[in-house]
């Protein structure tokens, strides 16, 4: 064999084995170079900025209202649009420390973080000077001010206040036309309701020859840790309970004392109630398992024939869609018995939750471009931007008709629902932004029609007052311990919770099993954290006067 | 692998010496590991450094290192949590359940393949059996959901006729049942083919010789196929033993629902929602941390096991 086949013989290994290496660790670096230059921008001119948008809403460029921005500022926007999975990319983002300029969405960066992740965000209660829109909505709107506010008087984040917005997110219909083809009244009480259901159950409410396939009530999906909207927490109301935001982790405030719900009989007996119409098949068998595409899917029915018979939704059109609005109509609270006086009626007060986007932005304190980050939240804060950042651009979706009055427009693509239509074009409610309390706004079809159907509930709203009767979780500012020590008690007591809540509606035994829940969750942190929540409310209440 | 061990067959060099002769003679094989030896360096052994976490209150401004140290603080936290023993119990058996059924069923499979006659038959039932394998979890979750729908589900439908009514499925009372049957399904075919591996290296002598002695199609299985299967079924044992509190995070995350979280809350499950979602760091390491040396426990004690019952073991 000559000395060259012996080369060949070697190298050739040798060479394979040196590719495979190089190409691994080509694939290696090629990985980290990607978010290397994530922190502070370029200084040249450039701020990055991360945005949380709804899946359906298109690029960042396409929206007119950026460039008035940039112009504003002086800056060329990078974006970074992140429409899915936030809260797994965000611990491992924070944690790294390596973040964009700006970070734009409604609680995005949730107070926790802000706790948590002390020193990486910029304090901006040096900066109001700079920032003369965000002063002037802390005046107009007070709130603004208390919730961007941190207990040692810091602001890292901005609230956002969206003004037409109804006081609850959660409104009752019922089908009417089921009603009318029964020949029933609107029920009033929890047993009237009863009894419209399983005439709904047993007879052909929808008129299609089937007399088993109507659904007599459906609700939203429970998560597995805590209320929200759209979910039978709101007939707590008809024993008067004050809840906020769709119930949440069940906290709410009687004679200026911190309770929840989780413990409380009344929700005991809402559980009976509904195992009674569980146990008579009143309820989806799907209503525990079910996801929210399936439970909105299911109540679109088929054509004109309807399959849900009272449920809760946003707004009639959003919630059984177009073509079966026209069935059915809002319904009034439900009193609980005949007992129970109207007066006392309460319904969910979301008005927090819907009018304010808490933490809807929040400034990188390593950005090496201050001065343009801080032109561009000021920017947010406009006037005519904030407008455009919630419907859309002018000309396209809102009209400017003077200084102060605009009018939104309908969507230009008519097979698009205008609730769904402001989605697709702008960041909507997910921005930050200041309406004007002094502006008049010609609502889009879809609020109007909300605030419409919300009249019925309207008295019962104005029961609660929120400022004696909810826990005012987004004005509150809790110290990072306390949120450890509450998060960790919520995740084992709605462990429990939630699943004593499926199991207790679907197979019964909340009578038997009540004493044994109580003791339990107690147990598990839920005193705890009553008692936390108290000792803020205790302050809060006092520094309000 | 052949280059950890090159000196043996000759007498010993001392230091300098052999590493220069051991480079020379085996330098290619060096490179070509190379990529495996700085993968697992980089990714498993550096992050280490990261489990000083589980001792040291997490400090953002400090950074990853520089946090308060606490000790044991969030091991005891853990450990005193109303929470402890409800996970431990769900994820064990959990992880049980799946660790011996989806170790059985594989070999059971394999068996059966190795006697179906016929080339195509044979190859038709393997890849039959394996292709779930590649469907993604999200998608069997999906799937499950469809199927198990308490209104509208074909196998609950099809329960119904056979007289089972009144069941959820998706609820608290069948999630064991309903995750290990379908986990079993999913990778009974995939797993079971290092076995038809070892079975395809059976001496074909010893099937001729015991039919000539008259052993009948169970003899021969008992016989020869088993214990031709002993070595690789040990060695996937001690593997699958140090996974033991390892339960399939993905799946289990999204098949819970309010019905059956006080059975499908499980260690994994646990430390994403505390440590990640409401970023306890330092509590979430800790939690995995503990679960990582009780799986290690398990590995060393079953390595040990078999190495004294059987002479197989790993190391």
């Amino acid at each position: 064999m000559s000395r060259a086949g012996q080369f060949r013989r070697r190298a050739v290994p040798a060479l394979a084995a040196l590719t495979v290496g190089a190409l691994a660790l080509a694939a290696c670096s090629g990985g980290g170079d990607g978010d290397g230059d994530g922190g502070g921008g370029g200084g040249d001119g450039t701020l990055q900025i991360l945005a949380l948008k709804h899946p359906l809403t298109g690029a960042m460029a396409d929206m007119a209202w950026v460039g008035q921005i940039e112009e504003a500022a002086g800056v060329t926007i990078e974006w970074e649009e992140v429409s899915a999975d936030w809260d797994q990319k965000k611990p491992t983002m924070l944690a790294a420390g390596d973040i964009p300029d700006l970070i734009v969405g409604t609680n995005a960066i949730t107070n926790g973080d802000l706790a948590t992740f002390n020193g990486l965000f910029e304090d901006l209660s040096d900066d109001l000077e700079s920032l003369p829109n965000v002063t002037g909505m802390f005046e107009a709107v007070p709130a603004t001010e208390s919730m961007a506010t941190q207990p040692e008087g810091e602001i890292f984040s901005l609230p956002s206040y969206r003004r037409f917005w109804p006081e609850t997110g959660t409104r009752q219909f019922i089908n009417q036309q089921w009603l009318d083809n029964l020949g029933l009244e609107q029920p009033t009480t929890w047993d009237e309701l009863h009894e419209v259901l399983l005439a709904f159950k047993t007879q052909d409410a929808n008129g299609n020859g089937d007399p088993n396939d109507e659904i007599p009530m459906d609700w939203a999906p429970v998560g597995e840790t805590g209320f929200g909207l759209f979910q039978p927490t709101v007939l707590l109301g008809s024993m008067g309970m004050p809840i906020s935001d769709g119930g949440g982790a069940g906290y709410f405030v009687e004679d200026g004392e911190v309770k929840n719900f989780l413990i409380d009989e009344r929700y005991r007996d809402l559980i009976a109630f509904l195992h009674e119409l569980y146990a008579d098949g009143l309820i989806s068998q799907d209503v525990m398992t079910q996801d929210y595409s399936a439970y909105q899917s299911v109540a679109r029915g088929e054509g004109d024939t309807a399959r849900v018979g009272f449920t809760w939704g946003w707004a009639g059109s959003d919630r059984v869609g177009a073509q079966l609005v026209g069935q059915y109509s809002a319904l009034p609270p439900l009193r609980a018995d005949e007992s129970m006086s109207e007066a006392d009626l309460t319904w969910s007060y979301d008005s927090y939750m819907l009018n304010y986007g808490v933490n809807s932005i929040t400034m990188s304190a390593q950005s090496d471009n201050k001065e343009a980050a801080l032109a561009v939240i000021n920017a947010f804060y406009d006037q005519d931007i904030s407008l455009e950042v919630l419907w859309g651009d002018f000309d396209e979706n809102i009209t400017k008709v003077d200084d102060t009055s605009y009018e939104v427009l309908p969507p230009t693509d008519e097979t698009v629902d205008p609730s769904t239509w402001k989605w697709t074009t702008t960041l909507a409610d997910n921005g930050p932004g200041w309406i004007r309390d002094d502006i008049d706004v010609v609502l889009p079809s879809d609020l109007a029609e909300a605030v419409e159907q919300s009249q019925p509930l309207e008295a019962a709203i104005a029961n609660v007052d929120p400022d004696a009767d909810i826990f005012p979780g987004q004005l509150i500012k809790m110290s990072q311990e306390d949120l450890n020590t509450i998060s960790i008690n919520n995740t084992a007591v709605f462990t429990i919770a939630m699943q004593r809540w499926a199991t207790w509606i679907t197979e019964g035994g909340v009578e038997s099993g009540w004493d044994g829940y109580v003791a339990e969750v107690g147990g598990s942190g839920l005193a705890q954290n009553i008692e936390i929540h108290q000792s803020y409310y205790d302050e809060f209440s006092s520094s309000q006067g | 692998m052949t280059a950890a061990s090159p000196a043996q067959s000759r007498p010993r060099q001392r230091g300098a010496a052999a590493l220069v002769r051991h480079a020379r003679r085996y330098w290619q094989l060096w490179v070509m590991a190379a990529p495996a030896i700085a993968f697992v360096a980089v990714f498993a052994y550096v992050p280490m450094y990261g489990l000083q976490l589980a001792f040291r209150e997490f400090d953002f401004s400090a950074g990853l290192t520089g946090g308060e140290f606490v000790g044991l603080k969030y091991f005891q936290q853990f450990f005193d949590s109303p929470q402890f023993w409800t996970l431990i119990r769900n994820t064990v058996v959990i992880s049980l359940t799946t660790l011996v059924a989806g170790f059985v069923a594989p070999i059971a499979l394999a068996l059966i393949v190795n006697q179906v006659v016929g080339r195509t038959r044979k190859k038709f039932l393997q890849t039959a059996t394996y292709l779930p394998h590649f469907i993604s979890i999200v998608v069997i979750v999906g799937m499950l959901q469809v199927f198990l729908s308490p209104s509208s589900g074909l196998i609950t439908r099809v329960a119904e006729f056979f007289g089972v009514t009144g069941v959820n499925f998706l609820g608290s009372s069948t999630f064991v049942s309903v995750y290990v049957i379908s986990e079993v399904w999913q990778h009974c075919g995939w797993n079971s083919i290092i076995y038809l591996a070892a079975l395809a290296s059976v001496d074909t002598q010893l099937y001729e010789a015991a039919r000539i002695d008259g052993a009948g199609r169970f003899t021969i299985i008992r016989h020869i196929d088993v214990p031709a299967l002993v070595p690789t079924m040990i060695v996937l044992l001690i593997l699958n033993m140090g996974n033991v509190l390892n339960t399939g995070f993905e799946k289990i995350f999204l098949m819970q629902n309010p019905l059956n979280l006080g059975v499908s809350e499980v260690i994994a499950t646990y430390v994403y929602k505390i440590g990640i979602l409401s970023n306890q760091f330092s509590y979430g390491t800790a939690i995995g941390l503990f679960n990582t040396l009780i799986n290690f426990t398990f590995l060393v004690v079953t390595n040990q096991v078999a190495k004294r019952v059987s002479n197989t073991s790993l190391w």
